[in-house]
């Protein structure tokens, strides 16, 4: 049985007020880029760089990272972290705002091997993450700065994240497993 | 979604004869739709085998296919000429039907077609109620919980959860939706019976009655980029259980308050938005009005009725924004002709008039088909009163919708209380009258809306209007009390019936105190823009928005709504005598009240004004516009005489049919001739033929051309046919009648001879490929080029052969299937083929008939 | 039904039938094209002291119900109609539109050429004053044109003491304007607990009741009217609390943040604009019905981010702080009369204060 927590509408206002937040927190878009984790993560990014072309008539770049790992919402392996397997970024992130995009931020691990891939690239000036959906037990120290919705939600249950753009609408669900 | 940047080749489904169910309003739409695709480059193909089709006359005869249309033979047209799209939406639910079996039987996909309007997966859901309401209680939007049955054992076990009463209707099926109201299980059973035989799935659906809520239908536009705009909201009088198109509608709705109204637009956007409609949708709701909630109770994601009313009462180009819509543009992007104000098409309208809408009935016509209304459709047309108040829309429309000469309204003071009280609660035909008896004889508003679940408010308005006549009737020839009754929608002729005088005492009086009409501009903006919109209306106030148009000004009267009869001709005529007349440098005025006509399209009227054709209101425009021509129609005689005696550039089109000479029993053949000057050329020899064993003339109702007879025969009649016309005075388009000269000889004599009438004109236009509603229209304002006339060449011996046929609406109205009349037609088909295939001995057996219409390509 | 007329400034004077109050007022005339709604229009605190003239010819069909009033004690000034019914019989009427205006002391006036005169004001630039009175004589006209537009406005319809509307969810504060009774219906409806402050408050005042958010409501009349203690209470919530501010609160909005604001010619008071969600590039439809608007040059880009504009007209329609999350609209985000798609605005005023609070 699922149950839609978040709907389309609500969806878009989560993306559009992480947009503002970002703007409120940068204090603009000067030196800001835009990379997207996983799958949906990039869509997300991408729709976050889109309000901000519009708001401020300025291309922020967007990047992919793809991180292949053990499912993160369903059972870990503590032997195998997650590593980037590939990554789309055609520029610099020397100097940079980096602003890292996920659908839900759950134990911590993905982000962490996202990190290190920025930091591999090149030095940020900062790296802030966004996230739709924060469900909580971090099993690292890492936090969000901006996030959609917080959804509480026990380790049976799963968290599914749809796009329109490549599944049949928006929403966010909670799956009893 | 296929790109539609790169459409350029699409088919559009028509939608065959009229019928009750569906006019002229889908031709109307296909032909500003074909015009905007025009305009972007797209080349449009339709099919369809109305013969009174103005759409097929606007397109080249390569991308016409007059056929029937069936899914075998769209299917053929896609396999040969691969259009990239197809449009269902103006062929109604028929279009919707043959574009659903296409699906599903892979043809769409296999052939690459996008379909225009809505995805595949809406296009499956509409006519399938199981499948819309899964689809609606997803987004969760209230609907009527249909349990599906194949059975009558299932339906049985469906009662007790239920309950009655309850509605019938069958699952997909193959015409417009018959749902049936049953008190108990007999009449249960009985509607099972029919729905099952009606169904493509042998399937009906079973749900709760909402019979005496209040029914609302919503229409809205909706773009790619999911922009939705509502258009108008039409209120029906009368209440769930009385088909939307036998109610009388007012625009916008009266006795809603702006909550209900916003649910009603929140709902249908929500709808278009999961629906993915791209273009225009109805809704239908049932409100319940004890509390505010509401119901969907049907999806029309196509051109509708309601549709065609919605622009016409709000003057918002919603024709023309569909097809834009239809081929991907954005609202905001959307560019008008430049007589709109620039965001006409992006800005929600809101108006500031009131439309009521009556339906005409085919009861005159039909009388042995059952009066009550229900909710299977019964009207055959409609005609629409634009006022300022709720009290003159009402009184305008009942006038227009009451054809009578000299525009009063008939009584039912001969009812007993007992029947006028059993029409109260089962309503006939003529409610509005029976409502207004009631008020008379004391009933009050409450009382009567406790009986026919009508919101008290129309009756209070109707009791208004009794005041109002009750001061005219005390005050005769008061000119205080004129200004009033002028000011609710009294006619003349209503006023000097009561007054027992003429319309002239009264057009005097009215002169001597300066009572005069002012028109307003029926557009979307109330008052905020300067729009420059075509249509006007008359109410008594202060400002007059309406100019002369200028000079060189042809003032066409139309028929009003449509009726059985050769109506759907008479709109042909219409429009393309409105084409002709533009064409001749004329500057066209059209004066209407059908919501469905065609010829109100901007492409050929520069001005309509929406007034009851009757006298005095006729009168009043003349006044204002001068023009140069005035044409009025052969059936309105009173009008023509009265017009007669002023001194104004008279024309009778469509001729009278009265002026024949002589009107014989029966006749077999015609020879149709155009007649000018010296000039008479023989434009087609045709069989006439009566379904059925009669063959009097009223029953001659199918047609088929060239006769069938010897080449030297058809000659000979030619011959004959021009030395009777010789002897009389009958120009323009005439029909030279023949029958044998008795009951066992083969020789023909000439038996009568008349105008042509409207049906054979369409026909014989669409055969011969001149268009001679055109040469005649031509031959009256004197720009007829003899030249021209005498290079026309007809084959009078062609090999192919054309049928036409008229449709009647027996099945529809639940009458015994028997040969019709020519006073009951109400549409018809029109065929081609071999004359091997199309033989006389063929014809006259109405289901041979029924299967070389309907066959396939 | 007795003969009275409405008469304008510039000497002319339609005829028509009096209804509801008998009383002689006089007022700025208005133009209002909503398809709907007349209560909710007639209730609005913008109206105050405004003589209403509708669009819509049919008005009163629906009487006067408990769920559609904008305020308690209605200060419009008249109301002027083509057609006018007495009902009240719609199932959640109590009233007729008449019996309620009798009551509030607001004269109607009907069988007036509306539609004409809402062509003849638009064409005309700047407050129309008009009277609705009993014989349109040189006196009534003296009259008229000694009327001064008074700009003491919100002082007379805000509430003078806090009040409370008791709920179990989110605090926010409402100052009050003038505000319209939609707003509380919406906040209600999200369980927020509110206190409603007068506009006067400072905002110590405001901080004292620690909210999670901040609403600044409508109301009649100019912003400019105002003084410069409301915008330096502005300046100060904004930067520590949510802020979410509407039609005249918005005009507030901008003025506190640098902007500058200007007198539309002739005033927009419907339905059928198209406003730019400038973020989405969506298009939604809300109610406006403002005098004013922000001069868009004068926003300060450092300070202010436009969000959303008029297509019809290009004017501002809504703005939103770059450091802080205050956002305002000049539109009428709770519809009342009008389209609710502007009331996910209300939500997204929720979703600030769960953010800013979570955090």
């Amino acid at each position: 049985m699922a149950k839609v927590v978040v709907d389309a509408m609500a969806m878009q206002r989560a993306l559009t007020r992480i947009t503002y937040e970002i703007i409120e927190r940068n204090k603009g878009v000067d030196d800001l880029v835009i990379l997207g984790i996983k799958t949906r993560g990039v869509y997300l990014a991408r729709r976050i760089a889109s309000r901000l072309q519009q708001l401020e008539n300025v291309t922020v770049p967007v990047g992919d990272l793809d991180i292949t790992s053990y499912r993160d919402d369903i059972e870990h392996d503590a032997a195998t972290d997650p590593t980037v397997s590939a990554a789309n970024i055609n520029f610099s992130v020397a100097g940079k705002k980096v602003i890292l995009v996920d659908d839900v931020l759950y134990t911590g691990r993905t982000i962490r091997a996202a990190m290190s891939a920025v930091m591999d690239l090149g030095r940020p000036k900062s790296i802030n993450l966004a996230v739709l959906v924060d469900r909580g037990h971090r099993e690292l120290p890492i936090r969000a700065d901006f996030v959609g919705k917080n959804i509480p939600s026990s380790q049976r249950e799963r968290i599914k994240v749809s796009v329109s753009e490549i599944d049949d609408r928006d929403a966010v669900e909670i799956q009893q497993a | 979604m296929q790109n539609l940047d790169d459409l350029q080749k699409v088919l559009i489904i028509g939608s065959g004869p009229t019928e009750i169910g569906h006019e002229t309003e889908l031709d109307s739409a296909t032909v500003q739709i074909i015009t905007g695709f025009k305009k972007h480059g797209v080349r449009t193909l339709v099919i369809d085998n109305n013969p009174f089709s103005v759409a097929l006359e606007e397109i080249q005869p390569t991308n016409m296919y007059v056929q029937a249309v069936t899914t075998a033979n769209v299917r053929h047209i896609i396999e040969r000429d691969q259009p990239d799209a197809i449009l269902p939406t103006l062929g109604g639910l028929l279009g919707i039907r043959i574009t659903q079996e296409l699906i599903e039987n892979g043809d769409i996909g296999r052939f690459g077609v996008t379909i225009l309007g809505m995805p595949a997966a809406t296009l499956r859901q509409i006519n399938n109620p199981a499948a819309l309401n899964a689809t609606l209680k997803e987004i969760h939007e209230p609907v009527i919980e249909a349990q599906v049955v194949s059975t009558e054992d299932e339906a049985l076990g469906l009662v007790e959860s239920i309950g009655f009463p309850l509605i019938v209707k069958p699952v997909a099926p193959r015409l417009d939706t018959n749902r049936t109201i049953c008190e108990n299980v007999d009449d249960m059973l009985d509607a099972l019976n029919q729905g099952f035989a009606q169904s493509r799935f042998d399937q009906c659906t079973l749900e709760r009655s909402v019979v005496g809520y209040k029914e609302i239908e919503m229409v809205a536009v909706r773009d790619v980029a999911d922009t939705k705009i509502l258009i108008a909201g039409l209120e029906n009088i009368d209440t769930v259980g009385i088909h939307s198109g036998d109610s009388i509608v007012v625009t916008p709705p009266q006795t809603l308050n702006d909550r209900e109204y916003q649910d009603l637009r929140d709902a249908t956007f929500r709808i278009a938005t999961e629906l993915g409609i791209v273009g225009v949708i109805h809704i239908h709701f049932a409100l319940n009005p004890n509390n505010q909630h509401f119901y969907v109770t049907k999806i029309a994601p196509y051109f509708t009725r309601g549709v065609a009313l919605a622009a016409r009462t709000t003057g918002y180009p919603l024709a023309l924004v569909t097809g834009a819509l239809l081929i991907g543009q954005r609202l905001v992007d959307i560019k008008l002709p430049s007589r709109f104000v620039k965001q006409t098409a992006i800005m929600e309208p809101t108006i500031d008039h009131v439309s009521v809408r009556i339906p005409i009935w085919p009861f005159q016509e039909v009388p042995d088909a059952d009066q009550h209304l229900d909710t299977v459709m019964k009207a055959v047309g409609s005609t629409v009163g634009v006022g300022r108040s709720v009290e003159e829309a009402m009184l305008k429309s009942v006038r227009s919708s009451q054809f009578s000469p000299r525009d009063v309204l008939p009584s039912v003071s001969n009812l007993t209380d007992g029947e006028m009280i059993s029409q109260l609660i089962h309503p006939l035909a003529n409610r509005i009258l029976v409502l207004i008896e009631a008020l008379r004889r004391g009933y009050t508003p409450d009382e009567l809306s406790e009986l026919t679940k009508i919101d008290v408010f129309y009756f209070v308005k109707l009791q208004h209007l009794l005041k109002i006549e009750k001061q005219i009737k005390e005050n005769p020839l008061d000119v205080d009390t004129l200004k009033d009754a002028r000011y609710y929608g009294f006619g003349d002729g209503m006023i000097a019936r009561i007054w027992q005088t003429d319309t002239a005492t009264i057009r005097r009086l009215s002169a001597e105190a300066d009572i005069k009409p002012t028109y307003k501009m029926i557009e979307p903006t109330a008052g905020e823009f300067d729009e420059h919109a075509s249509g006007y209306y008359s109410t008594f106030e202060y400002e007059n928005e309406s100019k002369p148009l200028g000079d060189r000004t042809a003032l066409v009267l139309g028929r009003g709504g449509n009726q059985l009869g050769p109506n759907s001709a008479a709109e042909y005529f219409t429009t393309e005598m409105l084409k002709q007349l533009k064409r001749a440098g004329y500057h066209t005025i059209l004066m209407n009240t059908n919501p469905n006509a065609i010829g109100i399209a901007p492409e050929f009227t520069d001005k309509q004004y929406v007034d009851p054709i009757q006298l005095g209101d006729v009168l009043n425009v003349i006044k204002v516009e001068h023009p140069d021509i005035v044409i009025v129609p052969g059936n309105r005689h009173y009008l023509t005489r009265e017009l007669g005696k002023l001194n104004l550039n008279l024309h009778v089109l469509p001729p009278d049919q009265e002026s024949s000479k002589s009107q014989p029993k029966t006749a077999t053949i015609s020879v149709s001739l155009f007649v000018h000057k010296q000039h008479k050329i023989a434009v087609g020899v045709m069989d006439m033929i009566a379904p059925g064993m009669n063959q009097d003339i009223a029953q001659v109702t199918a047609f088929r051309m060239p006769a069938e007879r010897a080449k030297a025969d058809r000659l000979k009649l030619v011959e004959q046919a021009k030395e009777a016309v010789s002897e009389h005075q009958l120009t323009g388009m005439v029909q030279v009648l023949f029958a044998p000269k008795s009951k066992d000889s083969q020789q023909l004599t000439v038996v009568g001879i008349r105008p042509t009438r409207l049906t054979e004109m369409a026909f014989l236009s669409k055969v011969t490929g001149v268009n001679w509603v055109r040469m005649l229209t031509r031959q009256h304002i004197g720009t007829l080029d003899e030249k021209e006339l005498a290079a026309i060449k007809i084959d009078l011996n062609s090999k192919r052969v054309a049928l036409m046929n008229a449709v009647f609406p027996f099945q529809q109205l639940h009458v015994l299937n028997r040969p019709g009349t020519t006073d009951q037609e109400m549409g018809a088909t029109i065929a081609f083929g071999s004359s091997e295939a199309l033989t006389l001995s063929n014809l006259s057996d109405t289901e041979q008939l029924d299967k070389i219409i309907n066959r396939t390509i | 039904m007795e003969k009275r007329y409405l008469i304008l400034e510039d000497g002319s004077a339609y005829a028509g039938e009096g209804f509801g109050a008998g009383a002689t007022t006089s007022g700025e005339v208005i133009s209002n094209l909503n398809l709907l709604g007349y209560q909710e229009t007639i209730t609005d605190q913008i109206y105050h002291n405004q003589i209403i003239i509708f669009a819509q010819p049919a008005i009163g069909n629906v009487g006067i119900n408990h769920d559609s009033y904008e305020s308690i004690l209605p200060t419009a000034k008249g109301m002027v109609v083509r057609d006018v019914t007495n009902i009240s019989t719609n199932r959640l009427s109590r009233l007729s539109l008449d019996e309620f205006l009798q009551q509030h002391n607001i004269p109607g006036i009907s069988g007036i050429d509306t539609r004409h005169l809402i062509r003849k004001l638009r064409k005309m630039d700047g407050p129309v004053k008009g009277s609705i009175v009993d014989v349109a004589d040189a006196h009534a006209f003296d009259q008229l044109n000694a009327t001064v537009l008074t700009n003491r406005q919100v002082d007379q319809v805000a509430t003078p003491k806090p009040y409370p509307n008791p709920d179990t969810g989110k605090n926010v504060v409402v100052i009050d304007f003038g505000l319209k009774h939609g707003i509380l219906r919406q906040l209600s409806e999200r369980r927020c607990n509110v206190t409603v402050l007068p506009w006067t408050a400072s905002a110590q005042d405001v901080l004292n009741l620690d909210p999670d958010g901040v609403l600044l409501s409508t109301g009649p009349g100019s912003p400019l009217d105002l003084g410069e203690g409301v915008l330096e209470m502005i300046r100060a919530v904004q930067a520590e609390i949510p802020l979410f501010a509407i039609g005249l609160g918005h005009e507030l909005f901008a003025l506190a943040n640098g902007a500058k604001l200007e007198a539309l010619p002739v005033e927009y008071h419907g339905s059928s604009h198209p406003i730019r969600r400038i973020i989405t590039n969506d298009i939604i439809y809300a109610t406006q019905g403002q005098g004013y608007a922000v001069t868009a040059k004068t926003i300060d880009r450092d300070r202010l981010i436009t969000t959303y504009v008029d297509l019809i007209n290009g004017t501002v329609q809504g703005l939103r702080h770059r450091d802080y999350p205050a956002f305002s609209v000049q539109f009428f985000a709770d519809g009342a009369p009008g389209p609710h798609e502007s009331r996910d605005l209300f939500d997204e005023f929720m979703e600030a204060m769960t953010a800013r609070r979570e955090g």
